[in-house]
């Protein structure tokens, strides 16, 4: 049985923690979801396509836990007026997310080989597979940022056969890490050629 | 860019139209603002006409040889899904719409996020006056994208490469937290979240 699966139905129980680490964790995630799910569809890839509906368990689960959150925290009735629009926010960043999972039903309904790329290839942000040379070793991701642009994000790592998802900016990378990364054309050949050319 | 097919091209404007939506709402509620919000529903509404359009385009694709089964699927799949994230900006620009206070909580989020949501007002000495997007390429150089102008009475929503900023443009932008100080200040000042600029 897939992890996602697994997870799915996990009783969610209270965990002390604030509104703001949640709600900011459940925008954080809509957004990358959204490109990891591109990056999924464009790279024929299940692995992130799992990782995609591994995010999208967590967002429901992050939904009960900040419905908890707001419950304990509201006292009065204006509390009650201003919590409802952030329940509100996140709910809508908890659709987002669903959407995500949508966009990776794609790869299990059809086929062999990936029918979207000329569509998510366009446009002015793109996500490219880039790989890490040895000569920037144990390189931070911010220092990557800082060398090349901040317009970019590294979406997702491969390491080996281990896939790091959303990872820490401050994250080192290792020879061979394969990046999964986003932004505009003329940046990732930046990055492309910062990192020496091959992907 | 290469010439794409018509459903392709407006496939990519209905993505992009939905990233900017979100944006837009986001927006909406940090400036407390309603014509954001309202804008925000209208392109809803486009969105969801636009939707049916792209769906019979699919359809008619095959219809014409031109696409298979398979991909007609996948397209319509993803046309709803955009679509799904074009409501969910419509459901957080509705709290704006109701006239709902939002608890501050929601700005320490998006201060907190990894891709936060600025503005600032165009000064006569910045570098940015009388300058295009496609010269100032801020994407490249601050990570930041404009979501929308306010010149005058007048917005501009989801401006394209050709929209030159000018001195008392009011610009929404999102992008990187740690380049928000830096791109405020070479634009000129700063419109602090919360007190709508008339």
């Amino acid at each position: 049985m897939k992890l996602w699966k697994k997870k799915e139905f996990e009783e969610v129980e209270y965990e002390p923690r604030s509104v703001r680490e949640i709600l900011t964790e459940m925008k954080d995630i809509s957004e990358v979801i959204v490109d990891l799910a591109y990056a999924a569809v464009l790279f024929n890839s299940s692995e992130i396509a799992e990782e995609v509906r591994l995010l999208e368990v967590e967002m429901d689960r992050l939904k009960y836990q900040l419905q908890m959150t707001v419950m304990l925290a509201t006292r009065t009735t204006e509390d009650a007026e201003q919590l409802a629009g952030v329940l509100q926010v996140a709910n809508a960043t908890e659709h987002i997310s669903n959407a995500a999972g949508d966009i990776v039903s794609l790869l299990k309904t059809h086929m062999k080989a990936p029918i979207l790329p000329s569509v998510l290839r366009e446009g002015d942000e793109i996500i490219s597979f880039i790989r890490v040379p040895e000569s920037v070793r144990g390189m931070r991701i911010e220092e990557l940022y800082d060398e090349v642009s901040a317009g970019i994000r590294v979406l997702a790592v491969k390491r080996g056969k281990r896939w790091f998802y959303d990872p820490e900016d401050n994250m080192r990378l290792r020879e061979n890490d394969r990046l999964v990364v986003s932004g505009i054309d003329e940046d990732l050949d930046e990055v492309r050629k910062y990192l020496g050319g091959k992907a | 860019m290469k010439e794409l097919r018509e459903i392709d091209r407006r496939l990519l404007e209905f993505k992009e139209n939905a990233e900017l939506m979100v944006d837009l709402a986001y927006s909406s509620l940090l400036y407390d603002n309603r014509v954001i919000a309202r804008e925000v529903d209208v392109l809803e509404t486009l969105m969801d006409r636009e939707q049916n359009a792209l769906e019979r385009l699919a359809v008619e694709e095959v219809k014409n040889g031109e696409s298979s089964v398979d991909r007609a699927l996948v397209y319509i799949r993803l046309i709803n899904a955009l679509e799904t994230i074009g409501d969910a900006a419509r459901e957080i620009a509705d709290v704006e719409l109701r006239d709902m206070d939002v608890h501050p909580v929601f700005q320490m989020s998006v201060r907190d996020s990894e891709r936060t949501i600025t503005a600032a007002i165009i000064s006569g000495e910045s570098r940015f006056n009388g300058k295009t997007l496609k010269e100032l390429d801020l994407p490249k150089e601050y990570g930041m994208w404009i979501i929308a102008i306010k010149r005058g009475n007048r917005w501009i929503y989801g401006p394209g490469a050709e929209v030159k900023i000018t001195a008392g443009d009011w610009i929404i932008a999102s992008g990187p937290p740690d380049m928000e100080d830096e791109f405020v200040e070479a634009a000129g000042r700063k419109v602090e979240w919360d007190t709508e600029e008339d």
